[in-house]
């Protein structure tokens, strides 16, 4: 099976390590996009620590080199490369713009924990604790949006989620041109300052996992 | 965390083309198992959320 790491940018740099199974990487070229892909014995990779690992490790590493890179999602693979030529040529205006979008950019993740719900929050009739939660909700968009206008004017695109659960008032995706992710950072511990009663949890720099997906599944 | 945000990246975001092997939702499911003990903090809000619920 022709496993799929990633998409990239033609001319690819391909680093040199080793991908799922240990096995190497190759590249396949399509009209401008390249795909990286690996050649595993078995026709389905199934999701265990290793494999998760080595996946991301191979497109951690062709982040670090290329300029633009879109992460292929865990566990997809092909027949042949006519299979794969296919896929790739049935998405080709849709990845090109996807390349477009990511060149030059990381993702940094961001999470803002809000301290956990008083002891008996939930105490009272049916009434107070709705308006309890509408509040809470209110709230925690008045904050996230606090959080999120001075990190999205450092970023080119940004994925968002509110109040998830009560105590998660935020968790988001920002797309980072590189040279400003120190700036990006730094933005964040300046949020951490004026937030003392949140906890920021910023991850990354990824490669652009969250930036690779929603154009081209809308298609 | 840093685990648990990677994986939730290298499963469940990037690109997606046509024709392709999917994982099944109880695949998934089992990494999340398996790497439970990483998922304390999630663990711990969701129960939260059960419990208020």
């Amino acid at each position: 099976m022709l496993y799929l790491y990633a998409l990239s940018e033609h001319p690819t740099v391909v680093p040199p390590t080793l991908g799922i199974e240990d096995t190497p990487l190759a590249l396949e070229r399509f009209d401008g996009i390249d795909a990286v892909v690996g050649t595993v014995a078995a026709d389905r990779v199934d999701p265990s620590e290793g494999t998760i690992l080595a996946h991301s490790r191979v497109v951690d590493e062709l982040a670090a080199v290329n300029e633009a890179v879109l992460p292929a999602r865990f566990g997809r693979g092909y027949s042949d490369v006519d299979a794969l030529r296919r896929a790739v040529a049935e998405h080709a205006d849709g990845l090109r713009q996807a390349l477009d979008r990511v060149r030059g950019c990381l993702e940094v993740g961001l999470r803002a924990l809000s301290s956990p719900p008083s002891e008996g929050a939930t105490l009272g009739s049916g009434r107070e604790y709705m308006l309890a939660r509408l509040d809470e909700r209110r709230r925690a968009e008045h904050v996230a949006d606090e959080l999120h206008r001075p990190l999205a004017a450092l970023a080119r695109a940004e994925v968002r989620s509110v109040a998830s659960t009560p105590q998660l008032l935020l968790s988001a995706s920002y797309l980072v041109p590189r040279d400003a992710v120190d700036a990006f950072r730094s933005a964040v511990r300046d949020l951490e300052r004026s937030h003392p009663d949140l906890t920021l949890a910023c991850t990354g720099p990824w490669p652009p996992y969250s930036f690779a997906t929603a154009e081209i599944e809308a298609e | 965390v840093t685990l648990l945000e990677l994986v939730d990246r290298v499963l469940n975001k990037g690109v997606v083309l046509t024709g392709d092997i999917t994982l099944s939702v109880a695949d998934v499911d089992l990494v999340y198992v398996g790497l439970r003990v990483l998922l304390t903090s999630v663990a711990t809000l969701d129960e939260t959320e059960t419990n208020r619920a």
